[in-house]
């Protein structure tokens, strides 16, 4: 078998199961690589190199015996350090949190592990994951594996970086602001934002309680469906599960054919870089090839939207932080103590009208898109940008940088809608760029569909970096 | 409807929630909040009473449901 590394998560597991390739044998082929990676990267935050040839050989063990444990028997993984494990570190890419052990184990990881999989290691973030970009003072931010003097997008900074350098075949990430999307989005994979409610965020560091979710970064989108089919579904930890329904397979391989898809007339075309706009034509003209019904879609102002996540994510993040902000505030790094901090001046009436206008901005929202199964739209204005031009810390100029890089983020966490960023093109610069495809509450196996036709029609999401 | 943030309600609401500023910090916290108050406060949007936060899972789950 050629390098098990260059494998999607569906074939690898497929390899594993056939017994095509030993979970050790593939175990010991990621970790040479991240060996290579990791200096020119920084995708890890630890490598547990020793537990993961462990649990390989068990797995190859039960294979022998006839034991598959689940659809990810022997995979070997890595997550945001922000899941927690028990007994293990889980530092959130802070200072504050140097050396925490985790109490619990949170269950998204549960349920993969009950899947079959097992974990390589935990992945670098942004600190306390409150951060676009990948910049990160106390760990060293994560470079873009396709160009390391580019940022990676963050907060899910070491996902997207290690998936995007072939280090795991998928990750978890978690999506408060963009934080699966944009790392997606500038390392050139795949990643789905779930609905709000679809996947438990049990024991994974919060940020904010109205606006986290759980969500893979891989290389497909039916990679992407492979982990979320795992995860999804209700947990008595949390209550926002309640009634969650389970992942449908069936829904997820639906053709496009008949599917209408929404293209704005608004915002999400405005003031694009040229690679970007071209990109969008021509999934645009791929979709249509596909049979999918494309209309214009007038959405309700998104500017408008954006505000009301701003205020609700930044009361809840300070919330949160109110402790440390108050005894500890010098141990975080400035850009993200300064937006903590902001936190804390929106007035009680302000962030509860933003709370209770979520419902009717939903409404109007899906009054809007009518029938779509799905707005197609960018992720962002332009490929990745530097490190060094982006590297703005507390300073002035750090809220404008930030939101020009979540511009077209925050609608989807406000309105707790699904996503999937699929790699749709290359800059003129050699640097991938992705599009989203927006779906309706719970419909996230559409997205999926949508997102595993758009791939078996394009290549982007098989190309990969050369080690830097 | 609220133009711009006064630095002096941004002290007084930190002080209230015990969270000290840094030198300056009222005046910064000002201006990067400036934007989602008055953007939100601009829309003047009026919310029905029995509009809760629990009311976007209803709207979610209806959609769901359709």
């Amino acid at each position: 078998m050629s390098d098990p590394a260059e494998l999607s998560l569906t074939d690898l597991a497929s390899a594993i199961r056939r017994r095509k390739v030993s979970s050790a044998e593939v175990t010991k082929a990621l970790l040479a690589r991240i060996k290579k990676w990791q200096p020119k990267i920084n995708a890890f935050a630890r490598v547990e190199a020793e537990d993961a040839m462990k649990a390989a050989r068990a797995a190859d063990r039960a294979l022998a015996n006839g034991k598959i444990r689940g659809p990810l028997h022997g995979v070997p993984l890595a997550h945001k350090d922000m899941y927690y494990v028990k007994g293990k570190l889980s530092e959130c890419g802070s200072k504050i949190r140097k050396g925490w052990i985790a109490p619990a184990t949170a269950t998204a990881l549960v349920k993969l592990e009950a899947a079959g999989a097992f974990r390589l290691g935990a992945l670098n973030m942004v600190e306390f994951a409150f951060g676009p970009t990948g910049h990160n003072v106390h760990t060293g931010h994560v470079r873009n594996p396709w160009m390391p003097a580019h940022v990676t997008g963050g907060s899910s900074s070491g996902s997207g970086a290690a998936v995007g350098a072939r280090l795991v075949p998928a990750a978890l990430g978690s999506d408060t602001g963009g934080s699966i999307r944009l790392p997606a989005h500038f390392c050139g994979v795949t990643g789905l934002k779930t609905t709000n409610g679809r996947v438990s965020r049990a024991n994974a560091m919060p940020l904010s309680f109205t606006l986290d979710t759980v969500g893979p970064l891989a290389r497909t989108a039916e990679d992407c469906a492979l982990i979320a089919a795992a995860t999804a579904g209700p947990d008595p930890l949390d209550p926002t599960t309640d009634g969650a329904p389970a992942w449908d397979s069936q829904a997820a391989k639906r053709a496009p054919r008949g599917m209408t898809i929404g293209i704005p007339k608004s915002f999400y075309v405005d003031d694009l870089e040229r690679d970007v706009d071209q990109a969008l034509d021509d999934a645009i003209a791929t979709f249509r090839k596909l049979g999918a019904r494309i209309v214009q879609v007038d959405l309700p102002d998104q500017t408008l939207v954006s505000a009301a996540a701003l205020i609700v994510i930044a009361v809840e993040a300070a919330s949160y932080h109110a402790p440390w902000l108050r005894g500890r505030a010098k141990d975080y790094g400035e850009q993200v103590r300064n937006r903590l901090i902001n936190g804390t001046a929106y007035s009680g009436i302000e962030y509860l009208e933003a709370l209770r206008w979520r419902g009717p901005a939903l409404a109007a929202h899906l009054a809007a898109i009518g029938q779509c199964d799905a707005i197609l739209v960018p992720t962002a204005r332009s490929a990745a940008p530097t490190i060094a031009e982006t590297d703005v810390g507390g300073g002035a100029n750090a809220e404008a940088v930030i939101l020009g890089v979540t511009r077209f983020m925050r609608p989807v966490n406000y309105l707790g809608l699904p996503a999937l960023t699929v790699p749709a093109a290359f800059s003129k610069g050699g640097l991938p760029i992705g599009l989203q495809l927006i779906g309706r509450p719970f419909r996230d196996e559409t997205l999926i569909a949508l997102g595993a036709a758009f791939q078996n029609e394009t290549d982007y999401h098989t190309r990969a970096p050369a080690l830097p | 409807m609220a133009k711009d943030v006064a630095p002096e309600r941004v002290a007084a609401v930190a002080a209230a929630a015990r969270i000290p500023l840094p030198r300056d910090g009222a005046a910064r916290i000002a201006r990067a909040v400036t934007m989602p108050v008055t953007r939100f406060a601009a829309a003047n949007i009026a919310l029905d009473m029995e509009v809760e936060p629990a009311t976007f899972v209803a709207v979610q789950r209806k959609d769901a449901q359709s």
